[in-house]
């Protein structure tokens, strides 16, 4: 090749350049700032001592990971994620579901009920955080009242460890019961109207047909509700932070808020940065599963 | 779709089938209302009736809640910081997305299939675990505590990005191509062929993003430390906090609750679809 051709391919290959840079630096440098930087810098600090108050700091390998996973404190995290979000996943979906199986069609009233039901999901968590505080108070609190009206024995809500969870959990489900829903009545709506016809014909009981029809063809938004719902849990913290801020006795806390109690409030950089590692390693191991299930599903 | 079908059941099933579905969508819709209906009721009682778990409606509503919080306390200024602080974040996550979905779409070029999955991996990952460095940034920056703060480090919004891109892929790519050959740039082309196409993207972008952003709570709350820019959520935190500490208030916390979410959902109501696209719509991602 001669040096002319040379260099008319390598101008036709970088004419475009600046244009391309134009358009994509104004979202990547912050995306590289703020995004990929930080995550790539929280790796290595989690294998450092640094302290935050001190400009230096030894690298100190796996120790952190090796007093993390020494520590019992971790495991009781972990296993409070682990019910906190499997008690918000399954009530979620389900009564999501049933919520949009009962408004996809439509009736008088039907749009002021997709209102009330998807309206917490917009509410500041903080803010009505604070209204549910209110609500749990065990004297003077209305829950309680509602529960000596139905004959029931007063409950502790979040001021036991034995209830905490139970009532964080409650408020996390009032507030995504909504988004479920919106998602489900999309997905109900694309269901093609021949295959209950078909199913008609053949006889189908209304069971059978959700079963054999509705439940398979809405089988990817439940996928995706499943894990985005369990993404969200892993990062709760507005709603923990106001009605129990991990407590009483550590019975809600999550490893998002032993991340936030060692990174800012103890200044344990390297073990809270550890803690991330493992959150990164859960949300991106979802996150995959979702990627590689969901490219082999077509959606309609 | 299946009325043929439930004609064939009995009167008996049928009414049943009703009762039950009036009493589902009842109970929950109650349960989802009642937070709502019990603030409101809760902040036109007095002090000491708030306590008192027998009296449901206030005898006489005590309206002077409202102003006491309207007039005398900081939420409006953390509202309006929220407001204003939300509304330039959002115009620069769009200008900022718009462009980099227009070049992901429209733009042919080498790293283009690289940029999206480098995009896409980003998404996936809990915001949650940039929050260290990302506060030394600002700290290096000398942006702790400020406006400045929170708005540079939330420029990008990927969800938006997604949003876009999924927007900008129905738009036939002759078009842009139509605009070019008219010697239109790649910049005009975006703004005044490919935004006024997709709109509706444009404006769930818009809501969504302002909601999550008005409402944010843990990262602001984490770099800032003066009351003066506060945003909503965590002034409300603050003023419930400084009220447990001492004989608490009720009814005046939940007046202040009242004051930050009324207004959400009153703009909530009149934009309901927009938000009902962004989840439901053909994307599936949420921001």
């Amino acid at each position: 090749m001669s040096t002319k051709k040379v260099k008319r391919k390598y101008k036709k290959r970088y004419d475009k350049l600046p244009t391309v840079l134009f358009f994509v630096l104004p979202a990547l440098i912050p995306l590289i700032v703020f995004w990929i930087y930080p995550i790539s810098r929280s790796i290595w600090l989690s294998f450092t001592n640094w302290d935050f108050m001190t400009p230096n700091y030894k690298i100190v390998g796996l120790r952190n990971y090796i007093n993390l996973f020494k520590d019992i404190r971790f495991y009781e995290a972990l296993t409070n994620t682990l019910i906190f979000t499997l008690g918000t996943l399954f009530p979620t979906i389900i009564i999501g579901l049933i919520l949009a199986l009962l408004l996809v069609k439509n009736f008088r009233g039907n749009g002021i009920l997709k209102f009330i039901l998807f309206s917490p999901w917009i509410t500041p968590t903080v803010a009505i955080s604070i209204v549910w505080t209110w609500i749990f108070k065990v004297d003077g609190g209305i829950a309680n009242k509602i529960l000596q009206l139905v004959g029931m024995a007063p409950y502790s809500w979040i001021d036991k460890s034995s209830s905490a969870m139970f009532s964080v959990i409650l408020v996390t489900v009032w507030k995504s019961l909504g988004y479920a829903m919106i998602f489900y009545l999309s997905a109900l709506e694309k269901v093609p109207g021949e295959l209950y016809e078909a199913g008609a014909l053949d006889g189908a009981s209304s069971w059978r047909q959700f079963f054999d029809i509705t439940l398979p063809s809405i089988s990817p938004t439940t996928f995706f509700l499943t894990i985005i719902t369990m993404v969200n849990s892993l990062q709760a913290y507005d709603q923990i932070q106001v009605l129990t801020q991990g407590g009483p006795a550590g019975s809600t806390k999550t490893l998002l808020y032993m991340y936030y109690q060692l990174g800012f409030q103890e200044f344990n950089m390297g073990k809270a940065t550890a803690v991330a590692v493992v959150m990164i390693i859960i949300t991106a191991t979802l996150s995959l599963i979702q990627f590689k299930v969901g490219e082999k599903w077509v959606y309609y | 779709m299946n009325t043929r079908y439930s004609d064939k059941r009995s009167l008996s099933v049928r009414i049943l089938s009703i009762i039950g579905k009036v009493l589902i969508l009842g109970v929950t819709s109650m349960f989802t209302a009642f937070p709502f209906v019990w603030m409101v009721l809760s902040m036109l009682k007095t002090k000491t009736e708030v306590m008192n778990p027998n009296s449901f409606f206030p005898a006489v509503p005590q309206w002077s809640n409202i102003t006491k919080v309207l007039f005398d306390s900081n939420i409006p200024k953390y509202m309006w910081n929220s407001t204003w602080v939300s509304i330039v974040i959002v115009a620069i996550q769009i200008v900022t997305g718009a462009m980099l979905a227009y070049a992901l779409v429209f733009l042919k070029f080498r790293t283009n299939k690289i940029l999206f999955t480098i995009v896409m991996a980003t998404y996936m990952l809990p915001v949650a675990a940039t929050y260290i460095p990302s506060y030394i940034i600002l700290a290096n920056w000398n942006m702790l505590d400020s406006f400045r703060g929170i708005i540079i480090s939330s420029t990008v919004s990927i969800f938006g990005i997604f949003l876009l891109r999924q927007g900008f892929m129905q738009i036939p790519k002759g078009l842009v191509e139509a605009a070019r050959m008219d010697g239109a740039t790649h910049w005009r082309a975006l703004w005044e062929v490919v935004c006024p196409m997709t709109k509706s993207s444009f404006i769930t972008f818009g809501l969504m993003n302002f909601i999550s952003t008005y409402n944010n709570y843990m990262w602001p709350s984490l770099i800032t430390k003066t009351k003066d820019v506060y945003l909503v959520s965590q002034g409300l935190r603050s003023e419930f906090l400084a009220n447990t500490a001492v004989n608490i208030d009720w009814a005046l916390v939940m007046a202040s609750s009242a004051v930050v979410i009324v207004p959400l959902l009153v703009l909530f109501a009149f934009t309901q679809k927009w938000f009902i696209n962004g989840i439901g719509g053909e994307t599936g991602i949420k921001g």
